[in-house]
């Protein structure tokens, strides 16, 4: 089993290994306890990929690949590249803060760390699958954990949010599979390898090309989430545990961009390029409408899953300056932009459930004068909220700032950064 | 008939002297409940070993075909009819409208149960391998009647009794009709089997009559598949038959009859039938989820559920060539698997709670978790999330539409998956985020788990590593 392989498959096992345990008082402990060290496997083996990881290689690296289904050509095929391993150093990064801010958890233990543990497999999955099939169903394994999660662990709606969660992210991704399936048709030799699928894809006529970059960005863009698939976003996250919030904003939004860059950019490049003029247009509406939205917010969850939208938007503007003179900056920013994001934001949830632990409410008018009372945990939400703003000097201002300079139409860019 | 012959046909006979054998038995020593049933899965299994010993391809009395796909189709439904009587081991009847609510079980003949259901079984593995439409009609009546008699099995439950009613009309009617057909198509061709109407060469003249005689036999078809407008009979002959006659009327005639429709009309597209044949499909997809979203009884809801599902079977067959003629015989597999698991979860959910309900399932999760788990895996599957066998069924169905130019019919299927996920999760719903107002833990029986244990296994297996199966089915359907 390679590295790759045991960074996905440990929280799975992990998992599985809750059901095993007696619930009461020790079993719940010792639940609390296993989950820390069997997230706490994934993010020391990313820590070492990291340090071990050639970057001066574009190439795809700990590449694995075993005959899965030879009757439709499908490898269990995963390795990581440039874009996959922040992604995937992220993912475990925040699982173990997520499981570790998941300790005052009283209500069905076991169950809790069976779910997150499962979650936390499919999305590294995502991250690393280099073939179609395999990617599509760990996208999928992610819904049903996010489901329960929210839906036993939530907030007074929480039923009604985890479904509709359920709902449109299984709306989209049945396009996906559609597209998916297209595309596996499309070409000469049947295969859903990523790097193969690039390479024939090349001669597909445009018109099949577009419908099938409209039917992948549909299962992406509910993900991402991009206007005017977003609607699911807000209730979720409001209604979902601290812990859970971390890792639906942290996390998951992130497979939508990088289903973008990993499947849609590099297998219907002309789609790509027709589609940059609405991508940019969406990115701004994401942006603007976002921002406005947050700043009408009284509930603090409310606002920062507002704010997430706006980020969101961010990615997508980096990523449409692809055609542009700073393709180069655009991409990086959009990639590194997931990274702060997913950092930043997840600080920012943890941050409002220790208040709402602490006061159960929500409401940003009542905390006035917090300041006073709570010097330090003050000090660390001001640097938090400055660095999503993208105040120079913290992580938010690099990834932003590429992403907003690199539209190739300089009034795009004044646009941008005026609605940080 | 030689000895040939005998041995092609050896599953048969064998079934036919076990039920015979059951059936006298029952007279003589009654209401041996453990014995009969155990007997009868012991000749299914014993079947399913002749089935492979005693095989070898080619046609027997110009009736039946020996051949791959028949093997296959026989194999997944002798499993089915296996999980079928082990179901039945611990079925409890509860009767819904008297104060009594438990039937007492020596009223009821269980060597008739047993011997009925393995005679249903013969008929099942005729049908799947008739050549000739006599045999199919002839294979469609056993197990017509067979399941007529078992639908009202349980003589005291005045739904049951209507249940068997409405169906034996039905049933009835539709024999009519399909005989009738066959009728005409003997008077076009002057032969009744099945080549006749692919190899008919025919004038303009008598075209129409053709057509005619294949849409009578084709109406024949849909009222055992269920397929919409044909469907009327289904929830209310599910909801009043007991279980597990319900968990096997959702599957083993509809996998039989599945199985008799790519090897009679397989080349639809010939005929000119393939628009109107890809009409029914999404019709019946979309019928049968839109009625399951408002069902509360969990039979009625499976009942539905089954429409729907076998929506996407008729997706495979419209898409027909190669690929979906393998996604008809792959999601017949996936089907017969999950729905069978998802009954014997019914069966021990109702069993506790004394009703088929929907509030039976309240709160299960905190009552047994590894039933709301296995449940949940179920309709997981059922719904067609990965990594369930139900996945790799809907995943080559679709692949089959795609491939072969029915995005439309593919696109109207997705839908109806997304559509289906808000009933299944519905009964997940119940289990897991709906407290119960009975709190005791819930006790299952041995033979549920067993059965709960093997669909499960299965489910999940050939969901993870689906190599195996595809690659039967794509050597049988090649």
């Amino acid at each position: 089993m390679g590295l790759l392989s045991l960074i996905v498959f440990v929280p799975l096992i992990g998992a599985l290994s809750m059901l095993f345990l007696k619930d009461d008082a020790r079993g719940r402990d010792s639940a609390r306890w296993l989950a820390t060290a069997f997230s706490a496997v994934p993010l020391v083996l990313s820590g070492w990929l990291y340090f071990d990881f050639d970057t001066a290689s574009p190439a795809m690296q700990y590449l694995e690949k075993l005959r899965w289904i030879p009757a439709f050509n499908i490898h269990y095929s995963v390795g990581v590249d440039g874009l996959s391993l922040p992604l995937v150093i992220l993912t475990a990064l925040l699982s173990f803060v997520a499981v570790v801010a998941s300790f005052g958890i009283e209500h069905r233990v076991r169950e809790y760390f069976f779910w997150f543990l499962a979650l936390e497999c499919g999305m590294l999955g995502v991250f690393v699958a280099q073939d179609f099939f395999l990617f599509y169903v760990f996208w999928e394994v992610t819904l049903v954990p996010m489901y329960f999660l929210i839906g036993i662990w939530g907030g007074p709606k929480k039923e009604y949010a985890a479904i509709k969660f359920f709902l449109y992210t299984l709306a989209g991704s049945v396009f996906l599979l559609l597209g998916m399936l297209a595309l596996y048709f499309a070409g000469e030799i049947r295969t859903f390898d990523f790097v193969e699928l690039a390479q024939q894809s090349r001669g597909m006529a445009m018109g099949m090309q577009i419908l099938i970059f409209l039917a992948l960005y549909v299962g992406f863009a509910v993900k991402i989430p991009a206007f005017p698939f977003h609607t699911w976003l807000p209730l979720a996250h409001v209604e979902a545990p601290t812990a859970v919030s971390v890792i639906l904003a942290g996390v998951l939004l992130k497979m939508g961009v990088y289903g973008l860059l990993r499947v849609s950019f590099p297998i219907l490049p002309q789609a790509t390029q027709w589609f940059i003029y609405p991508m940019t247009v969406i990115a701004f509406i994401n942006i603007v409408y976002g921002a406005f939205c947050a700043m009408a917010q009284k509930d603090m969850k409310r606002m920062v899953a507002y704010s997430s939208i706006n980020h969101m938007g961010y990615c997508l503007l980096g990523m449409a300056a692809l055609t542009g003179v700073n393709a180069a900056a655009g991409l990086s920013g959009a990639v590194l932009q997931m990274v702060t994001h997913g950092i930043i934001t997840g600080s920012l949830f943890l941050l409002v459930g220790v208040l709402y632990d602490r006061a159960h409410t929500r409401d940003i008018d009542q905390f006035g004068g917090l300041g006073a009372k709570l010097p330090v945990y003050t000090g660390i939400m001001t640097v938090q909220v400055m660095a999503s703003l993208g105040l120079p000097g913290l992580a938010g201002f690099v990834s932003e700032f590429l992403c907003s300079s690199a539209p190739s139409d300089r009034r795009l860019c004044g646009c941008g950064w005026r609605f940080r | 008939m030689t000895l040939g012959h005998l041995s092609a046909l050896s599953p048969e006979l064998f079934l036919t002297i076990a039920a015979l054998g059951l059936l006298l038995a029952d007279a003589v020593w009654p209401g041996r409940r453990k014995t009969s049933v155990a007997v009868a899965i012991g000749a299914v299994l014993a079947a399913a070993v002749l089935l492979f010993k005693c095989g070898g391809d080619g046609v027997v009395l110009g009736m039946m075909a020996a051949d791959g796909m028949g093997r296959f189709f026989k194999l997944i439904l002798l499993g089915g009819m296996a999980l079928v009587l082990w179901m039945s081991l611990d079925y409890r009847a509860f009767r819904s409208s008297s104060a009594d609510r438990e039937e007492t079980v020596s009223e009821t003949a269980w060597g008739t149960y047993a011997a009925l259901l393995l005679l249903a079984t013969v008929g099942l593995l005729l049908l799947v391998s008739a050549v000739d439409f006599l045999l199919i009609v002839v294979a469609l009546e056993l197990i017509g009647v067979t399941s007529f008699i078992l639908t009202g099995f349980l003589r005291h439950d005045r739904r049951s009794n209507e249940a068997a009613i409405k169906y034996f009309l039905v049933g009835a009617f539709s024999s009519a009709l399909m005989i009738y057909g066959v009728s005409l198509l003997y008077g076009i061709t002057g032969s009744t089997a099945i080549r006749a109407v692919l190899e008919a060469d025919l004038g303009v003249a008598s075209r129409f009559p053709l057509i005619a005689a294949v849409l009578f036999i084709l109406v024949g078809f849909g009222f055992k598949l269920a397929m919409v407008p044909f469907h009327m009979w289904v929830p209310d002959a599910y909801e009043g038959a007991p279980t597990p006659i319900t968990a096997f009327l959702s599957v083993a005639p509809k996998a039989a009859a599945a199985g008799i429709l790519v090897r009679t009309f397989a080349a639809h597209g010939e005929l000119g039938l393939s628009s109107l044949l890809a009409v029914l499909a999404a019709v019946t997809m979309t019928v049968g989820n839109l009625a399951a979203l408002r069902q509360s009884n969990v039979k009625r809801l499976l009942a539905y559920s089954s429409i729907a599902q076998m929506g996407y079977v008729l997706v495979g067959f419209v898409a027909a060539g190669k690929l979906g003629i393998l996604s008809v015989l792959v999601y017949s597999a996936a089907y017969l698997v999950m729905n069978l698991g998802a009954f014997a979860c019914v069966i021990a959910v109702s069993n506790d709670a004394g009703m088929d309900d929907l509030m039976g399932f309240s709160g299960l999760s905190r009552r047994s978790l590894p039933l709301a788990l296995a449940t949940t895996v179920f309709m997981l599957s059922l719904t067609g999330i990965p990594p369930m066998v139900g996945f790799v069924g809907k995943f080559s169905v679709f692949a089959a539409a795609v491939a072969e130019g029915w995005v439309w019919l593919a696109v109207v299927g997705v839908i109806n998956s997304v559509i289906s996920l808000y009933y299944y999760f519905g009964i997940v719903h119940r289990m897991f985020f709906v407290d119960s107002e009975r709190p005791l833990r819930i006790s299952v029986a041995a033979s549920l788990v067993g059965c709960i244990s093997v669909t499960l296994l299965g489910t999940l297996a050939a969901g993870l590593f689906p190599g195996p199966l595809l690659e039967w089915v794509r050597r049988v359907v090649l």
